[in-house]
């Protein structure tokens, strides 16, 4: 069964034709070909799916993307602006806290969320809330010194 | 600013932020279909007869691939015996078998169909254990012994040991009865370390399409795009440059990515289907195809009361799973260092590689040496505490120096190891002797400290090649088939070929390994391209320096030495208006403008080990690393929290020490889930755990308190400016530091089996509280 949803998606609304056991996953990569989200697990465990909706932080491999409807959906790729990187992009480069890369979406996403609910978080606060976001590569350190790095900017 | 020796930042970083890099599963063919697999339920059973019929039939369904589809290839493959099937033919060796494949238009039509197939199995009685899987009387898991196609293999390991030990590997020193007889003390002990997983986010993942019958493409994250394409075109009967193997960019690799996986059946399904096939493997499916090597160490130590180690040996037990990869010579690499980085005169060390029911293992990080080193840095806590020795020193006596023969027969260069441990040791404030008393008590909170130290070789004899290609307008291109898959490679090489011409680092691009046009390498494994590859790119390099610079001192007639090159072109020194510029330099040396400059290199390393004695070169270099932890242990819940960790290692040289640091929190993080709670649980050989909903990956709040990474530069005269390997140097150090740390806590109570879960700890402290009081 496909129905019709309206969801915005990185700036734009868009009208998509989605299957009711689609998830917003599978929508964003094989129909929107927004191939920047990855899916490492399927059961909401790793975090390499994250994207926000309305700004808050969702494992996108464990929602219905017929629950988009109506709301609003960012992906990696619509971070950047006119070429230019977000500053929590510039700030994951600044600190290299990444190594293959393969999370690194996701993560990303993730301290995007975080950050808009929470401009100053303290280590406690950035462990327990990137605790869904796994890095095999171990490159913790530095995704926490990015954090901290935007937060003292006010980024 | 020199490109060697500084934080280059990351040559693939924009890419990866940005969310643009392209992994495999990004790829899109036109027309690609889908692939899902049948696997066996079984650990170990007769495969009577399989009928795909009504699969076959669905709508949406293009091919159905089984055993009757491998006729007239060559259906055996394996990376040192050909022993795995490209699917199941007489038998099932093990629960996640590949049995028979689909390709559909779409994935659920490929996932509807495999439920389709008709199977009859008649189970056959299965063996779990490695050591019982050792023995005579196990039931065998092959019955044919497969032939190795690669001499190299033959020469240098002795495989067909008998029943299922697959390989077994022998080396040694002196007389070890008589070195016990004159120990002041002897401790016997056995060890295990479980089968865990490598954990790389991105799943198992392969692209095939044939271009014609003779020419098949693979697009797949994998660490060893040669030896891939080796063991694709020996299955298809096609002549190696008939496949071309490109990899994309790797969602994470730490070994589990160096064999084909699924590439033999993607390539199958293709090529029945005409028409190109992806198949991702889901998270369960990467559980059942891969995994470290569960061990099995036996260990017996003659020691003096000076602390001094006089007789050891040491039997190793690999679990290969159902099929032997590159186990014969993993659990070699276990071998000659089973008795530690330690002077010992007399020993007696063998490893077996043995086949069990289980789902393949493989290499991963640290290979044998994790299981080995379990056991002899948990046996040097016991034997300090029982002399009363400062477990730094009692270390730092038996440490193996510059120049020491190995047990190998060979002769040690840039030997770090003292450093290395010394250097970890300070950087968790290491008191020396005192450190030997129980650690600090509050309620039932106990601190303590450990150590640990290692050395492991790399992978020898093997040779890497690499071109380098300068373009007209003086930009670089590194010809290579190393593969990035997070560790740094194509920095450090582009920090290497710069250093190599005089450029920026930014004028140098290295290239994603493709078969069609990179040159030879024997696998991007066991920490060996910035050595290896690392003198291949810089020797490249050179030669087109000197291309340029001879066309230079020929126009501008000047010696060769006289001149400087730089990005832009040539200059005699301390004149720089008597220059020429790259494509100036073309027309000298072409007669015209236009070409390019090429250099190229076939780095080799000579070696090896003599099966019979164990004797000979096993290293191109030595990798030699310390950790030291601290940590607080709750007597009462058994819950340990890691408040302090230092990792070090001698690298050598530190081309990119930023991305050593990575490469060493990496390895630190993956081998602090394996010394606490990564475990992979087979029950009668079926997964218990075999998803990420149950098997835990450390996140971010596992992370220690405090963590530093820790660098000694003792140059190896061989390396490409002295550097050696980095990436997999600390795991093995990290879980008997751990554990010396926990033991050393809780006084004295030893755990001798991973993962250190809070259930064992306060069964240990049990155990020994009953002995406590059978002994009043
Ligand atoms: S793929 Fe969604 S959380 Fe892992
Ligand atoms: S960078 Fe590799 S998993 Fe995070």
């Amino acid at each position: 069964m496909r129905h019709l949803i309206t969801a915005t998606v990185n700036g734009r609304e868009r009208e998509l034709s989605v299957k009711s056991n689609q998830t917003l996953l599978d929508v964003l990569r094989d129909d929107l070909r927004l191939k920047g989200t990855h899916e490492g697990c399927s059961v909401g465990v790793c975090g390499s799916c994250t994207v926000l909706v309305d700004g808050k932080p969702v494992s996108s491999c464990l929602m219905l993307a017929s629950n988009a409807e109506g709301r609003d959906v960012l992906t990696i790729e619509g971070l950047s602006r006119d070429g230019n990187l977000d500053p929590v992009q510039q700030a994951f480069l600044d600190h290299q806290a990444f190594q293959c890369g393969f999370c690194t979406p996701g993560m990303i996403m993730a301290v995007k969320g975080l950050l808009n609910e929470n401009p100053k978080p303290d280590q406690v606060e950035v462990r327990d809330y990137l605790s869904g976001n796994i890095c095999r590569c171990g490159t913790y350190v530095e995704v926490m010194a990015a954090i901290e790095d935007l937060a003292a900017k006010g980024q | 600013m020199s490109a060697v020796g500084s934080d280059v930042p990351r040559v693939d970083g924009n890419a990866k932020v940005s969310g643009s890099a392209q992994y495999t599963a990004d790829i899109e063919l036109p027309g690609m279909l889908h692939a899902k697999a049948l696997r066996s339920p079984h650990p170990h059973a007769k495969l009577v007869s399989v009928d795909v019929s009504k699969a076959a039939a669905l709508p949406g369904v293009i091919a159905v691939v089984t055993r009757d589809d491998l006729e007239g290839l060559n259906p055996y493959y394996g990376a040192v015996v050909e022993d795995q099937p490209v699917l199941a033919m007489e038998r099932v060796r093990c629960v996640g078998d590949v049995v028979a494949a689909v390709a559909a238009e779409e994935r659920e039509i490929a996932e509807e169909a495999v439920e389709l197939i008709e199977v009859e199995y008649e189970p056959l009685p299965a063996v779990f254990d490695v050591v019982e899987a050792a023995a005579p009387e196990a039931p065998i898991i092959h019955e044919e012994r497969f032939e190795t196609q690669a001499a190299i293999f033959r020469e240098q390991l002795n495989l067909n040991a008998g029943g299922n030990v697959c390989s077994v590997f022998r080396a040694g020193d002196g007389d070890v009865d008589a070195g016990f007889a004159e120990a002041d003390g002897i401790f016997e002990n056995t060890y295990r370390m479980p089968p865990v997983q490598h954990g790389h986010i991105e799943p198992h993942v392969a692209t095939a399409v044939w271009e014609s019958p003779n020419r098949l493409v693979v697009h797949t994250p994998c660490q060893n795009a040669v030896g891939l394409q080796e063991q694709l075109a020996r299955i298809f009967n096609l002549p190696e440059s008939g496949v071309r193997v490109v990899v994309p960019h790797v969602g994470g690799g730490y070994g589990g990515k160096t064999h084909a996986r699924l590439e033999p059946v993607t390539a199958l399904l293709a090529r029945k289907a005409g028409r190109p096939v992806q198949w991702v493997l889901t998270r369960e499916e990467v559980f059942l195809t891969g995994r470290r090597y569960g061990g099995f160490v036996r260990m017996k130590t003659g020691f003096k009361r000076d602390g001094s180690l006089v007789a050891r040996e040491v039997e190793v037990f690999y679990d290969l799973g159902a099929y032997a990869l590159s186990g014969p010579a993993n659990a070699k690499t276990g071998s000659y260092v089973a008795s530690g980085p330690y002077r010992v005169p007399n020993r007696r060390l063998t490893t077996y590689a043995v086949y069990t029911n289980l789902p393949p293992a493989g290499p991963y990080r640290g290979v044998g040496v994790p299981h080995v080193a379990w056991a002899y840095e948990s046996e040097m806590d016991r034997i300090a505490r029982h002399l009363r020795m400062d477990p730094l020193e009692l270390r730092l006596k038996n440490l193996l120096q510059e120049g020491d023969i190995f047990v190998t027969g060979e002769s040690l260069v840039s030997v770090g190891i003292s450093d290395c441990l010394r250097q970890a040791a300070a950087g968790i404030g290491w008191r020396g002797r005192e450190e030997q008393a129980d650690g600090a008590t509050e309620g039932s909170l106990r601190r303590g400290k450990g150590l640990a130290v290692i050395m492991k070789s790399t992978t020898t004899p093997t040779a890497s090649a690499a071109s380098v290609r300068l373009n007209g307008d003086g930009s670089v291109m590194l010809l290579t088939s190393s593969t990035e898959m997070g560790q740094g490679v194509r920095t450090c090489l582009a920090q290497i070929v710069a250093e190599g011409l005089g450029f920026p680092v930014e004028r140098v691009t290295v290239s994603a390994p493709d078969t069609d046009v990179t040159p030879y390498d024997k696998s991007t494994s066991s920490s060996r391209t910035t050595f290896h590859m690392g003198n291949a790119a810089l020797r490249a390099a050179e030669e087109v320096r000197d291309q340029l610079l001879e066309a230079g001192a020929r126009a501008l007639e000047v010696d060769k030495a006289d001149l400087e090159l730089a990005a832009t072109g040539v200059s005699v020194r301390g004149v720089p208006d008597r220059s020429l510029t790259i494509p100036q330099l073309l027309r000298v040396k072409y007669g015209d403008a236009v070409g390019s400059i090429f250099g190229s290199c076939n780095f080799q390393v000579k070696g090896g080990l003599d099966p019979k004695t164990g004797k000979g070169k096993a290293a191109a270099f030595w990798f030699f690393a310390a950790c030291a932890a601290e940590v607080e242990v709750d007597a009462e819940t058994g819950k340990v929290r890691v408040l302090d960790i230092a990792t070090s290692v001698d690298v050598g040289k530190a081309i990119n020490p930023l991305q050593c640091w990575l490469q060493n929190e990496g390895s630190m993080l993956e081998a602090l889930g394996a010394a606490f709670f990564e475990e992979m649980v087979f029950e009668q050989g079926q997964p218990v755990n075999g998803t990420l909903l149950e098997y835990m990956l450390p996140s971010m709040e596992d992370h220690p308190e405090r963590f530093q990474s820790l660098l000694v530069e003792t140059p190896h005269p061989d390396g490409p400016f002295g550097a050696k390997g980095a990436g997999e140097a600390v795991i093995p150090a990290v879980a008997p530091a751990i554990g010396n740390a926990v033991a050393n806590a809780l006084g004295g109570v030893n755990i001798t089996e991973l993962p250190l879960r809070p259930e064992r700890i306060v069964a240990a402290l049990a155990e020994r509280a009953a002995g406590a009081s059978r002994d009043k």
